[in-house]
């Protein structure tokens, strides 16, 4: 029987077992490259995140930490030209500075000369003075007593302790001269200087000086913009979500909403930022630089995202549950509270999540709006102007003092932390409203 | 082979889409009846002038191969076309006289009064409890909670599948067997107290065992329910029904006794259908 008298079927079984064992050594290479490019990926991606959050970390933990020097201060009525404590304008007017100038002359009696003096004055931080106000207005009793307090360190002695200021380097060349050092080592070696937890950090506002400045007002202030931004943007979302969905009839208007929509999620959030300053503070006249503003601005941005993500979770709850309730008579308002929302809900906070975090993040419509002042005080209310997270990450990032570089990695740890702490919020959410299926 | 004998049928056999048997009922055994129904999916027409009674406690079976347009006529007896928005119904349909697609008429209550048990199995994914106490307390029909613990068992037990579910009635619907759950939508839907049930093609995605049950059920439903069940099984058409209507490409082609359509029908077209010859 020769090849010509078989059929191409006939004729390909008797190649076909070395032909699939050619095409199977192929099939397995190319799912090995296959599989070898995902984890590669992956590596990779991963590599540049720990490069990231390593970076973020090494420069930015040592803000977590502040210098102490403890000072021993005598309250002194007459050196603070001070009789009543009761006395407002006295208070005012006192000359706080001379405690701290007095103490560290009192530790330091062999230092003289103006220059040197200054020097020395400059070892504890300009905030000090507040501290010893605070505590004497809180205890009057304290007036005309000694006690050992202790005081912020100037920023300086913070990064000479903190091992940025490389002594070897030629002394013209640093802020911290040799003098200085030695006075902060004799103080490290009795035990007068330490470490501690900043505290000042998450109480304070922004400041000019690096030692006073905190993340408080910009905290404060990134709640604010949030708590306007959900409170808005979640019920809005969710009911258009849920109207386009299903009430509105599918014909060419609702197309053209939903086209409109995806645009909006793709606009550039600047283009938010300029039309919230022309509606809400050049028509509305809103307050500039407010949370509300902010929160309003970011609403307008985050509400494609929920409407989207909604939209699709309602997508996907199966048809047969609303023909089942439709079928027992509920109405489509009750179908859709009773069973469509409550199977959808899972992902539609998971979108509302992803878009707060995306909102907690964004700086420029914020700019545009002039939540960028330089804003010292910790707003109280979202009418208050302020400032938040992202924005005064960008702040301290232009700042020229080398404190300022740590405080910016800080700042950015705080913000990581927050959005870390929204994204396990939402991972939760849905696991509880899961278990409901 | 089987396409070409059908369109032959149609060609050489004129009047072929004339409904015969006896589609009309006496008025006062009639609970629906429909007068010149048309069913169009936007400009697509689905039903052709149907006119057909339903008569009070009797089962009809609804046959005809996949297409025929069976299901969708089920559907509009309740209204569940609707939903689907190019849908669109001409002609009368009447609930115990009344047209159901008058403007007066509310869809909520009128699918209170004909229930509808579908294809596929679909409990809410709640507790067996609330599947079947979820229509009562839409509609408001129990206020008080040992009224409705008493509701509930008795239409488990109508769907005999109280036995099986009376120990965890709090457990969630979606955990039963699919034969389980189809009950379970049957005790939901009667659970209301409906006059008529639809049911679309209740077992086809049912075991034989499962299936079985069901029919059992549904002989027993007759007795104070009127049921309309749309079926791909001829045997089961056969089992459970009183009265049998044979669908074909959208239009009714015959009605009778099932006796008499499976044994003698008296179109061409349910002859070769009920034979095998196509469908």
């Amino acid at each position: 029987m020769t090849d010509q008298t078989l059929n191409a079927i006939e004729r390909l079984a008797l190649v076909k077992q070395e032909r699939m064992a050619a095409q199977l050594s192929k099939r397995y290479g190319k799912e090995k490259r296959f599989r070898f490019f995902g984890m590669a990926s992956i590596v990779i991606g991963l590599t540049f995140l720990a490069v990231l959050l390593g970076t973020i970390f090494t420069a930015g933990f040592s803000t977590f930490f502040s210098s102490e020097i403890k000072l021993t201060i005598h309250y002194d009525a007459a050196l603070l030209g001070l009789s009543d404590l009761n006395d407002e304008d006295q208070v005012r007017l006192a000359d706080w500075s001379q405690l701290v100038k007095k103490a560290l002359k009192t530790r330091f009696p062999e230092v003289s000369g103006r220059k040197q003096s200054r020097q020395l004055n400059g070892l504890a931080s300009s905030i000090a003075i507040y501290t010893l106000k605070d505590r004497l207005l809180a205890n009057p009793a304290l007036l005309g007593t000694t006690e050992d307090v202790w005081l912020m360190a100037d920023d300086e002695v913070d990064a000479y302790m903190k091992g940025q200021v490389d002594p070897s380097v030629p002394e013209i060349e640093r802020r911290f001269n040799d003098f200085q050092i030695g006075l902060v080592d004799q103080l490290v070696a009795s035990g007068e200087m330490k470490q501690s937890f900043n505290t000042t950090f998450f109480t304070n506002g922004d400041s000019r000086e690096p030692e006073q400045a905190g993340i408080r007002g910009a905290m404060i202030g990134s709640f604010f913009t949030l708590l306007v931004t959900l409170s808005l943007s979640f019920p809005i979302g969710i009911s258009a979500a849920i109207y386009l969905e299903e009430f509105a009839p599918k014909n060419r208007y609702t197309e053209i909403i939903e086209v409109n929509i995806n645009n909006l999620a793709a606009v550039p959030s600047i283009v938010f930022g300029l039309l919230g300053l022309a509606v809400f503070i050049n028509l509305f006249h809103l307050p500039r630089s407010a949370p509300l503003v902010g929160g309003l601005v970011l609403t307008l941005m985050t509400l494609p995202t929920i409407i989207i993500s909604s939209r699709s979770s309602i997508k996907a709850v199966p048809p047969s549950i609303r023909e089942a309730a439709l079928g027992l008579g509920a109405s489509k308002m009750q179908t859709v509270l009773h069973h469509v929302l409550p199977l959808a809900m899972p992902g539609m906070l998971t979108g509302t999540i992803i878009g707060m975090a995306q909102a907690l993040g964004e700086t420029a419509p914020l700019l545009m709006i002039g939540m960028i002042a330089f804003i010292a005080d910790v707003p109280g209310t979202p009418l208050d102007p302020s400032t938040v997270l992202p924005v005064q990450v960008y702040l301290w990032s232009d700042l020229p003092e080398r404190a300022f570089v740590a405080k910016t990695s800080g700042a950015i740890m705080v913000l990581l932390g927050f959005l870390a702490i929204m994204n396990l919020i939402a991972v939760f959410l849905r696991k509880k409203f899961e278990q409901r299926w | 082979m089987v396409k070409n004998k059908m369109s032959s049928i149609e060609q050489t056999f004129e009047g072929w889409k004339s409904t015969v048997g006896e589609p009309l009922l006496a008025q006062q055994d009639t609970r629906i009846s429909t007068r010149n129904v048309d069913v169009f999916y936007a400009d697509k027409q689905a039903i052709f002038g149907v006119d057909l009674d339903i008569g009070k406690n009797e089962v009809l079976a609804m046959i005809g191969p996949s297409g025929c347009g069976k299901s969708t006529f089920l559907r509009t007896l309740n209204r569940m076309n609707d939903t689907i928005d190019t849908c669109k119904v001409q002609g009368d349909i009447l609930l115990d006289g009344e047209n159901i697609y008058n403007k007066g008429m509310d869809v909520v209550s009128l699918r209170a009064r004909v229930g509808i048990v579908f294809q596929k199995p679909n409990p809410f994914p709640k507790s067996i409890y609330d599947n079947v106490a979820y229509g009562p307390r839409i509609h408001g029909l129990v206020s008080r909670r040992a009224e409705m613990d008493e509701l509930v068992e008795t239409a488990l037990r109508k769907a005999s599948i109280w036995d099986e579910v009376k120990d965890r009635l709090d457990q969630p619907a979606t955990g039963l067997s699919g034969g389980q759950q189809q009950r379970l939508c049957i005790a939901r839907t009667i659970a209301v107290s409906p006059e008529v049930i639809l049911m679309d093609e209740p077992c086809s995605a049912l075991d034989p065992i499962a299936t079985a049950r069901i029919e059992e059920l549904i002989d027993e439903l007759s007795n104070n329910y009127t049921i309309a069940i749309v079926t791909h099984s001829m045997q089961q058409a056969a089992r459970v029904s009183q009265r049998t209507a044979y669908f074909h490409l959208g239009r009714l082609i015959e009605v009778g006794t099932t006796d008499k359509i499976f044994t003698a029908p008296d179109h061409r077209l349910t002859e070769d259908y009920i034979t095998g010859r196509f469908g």
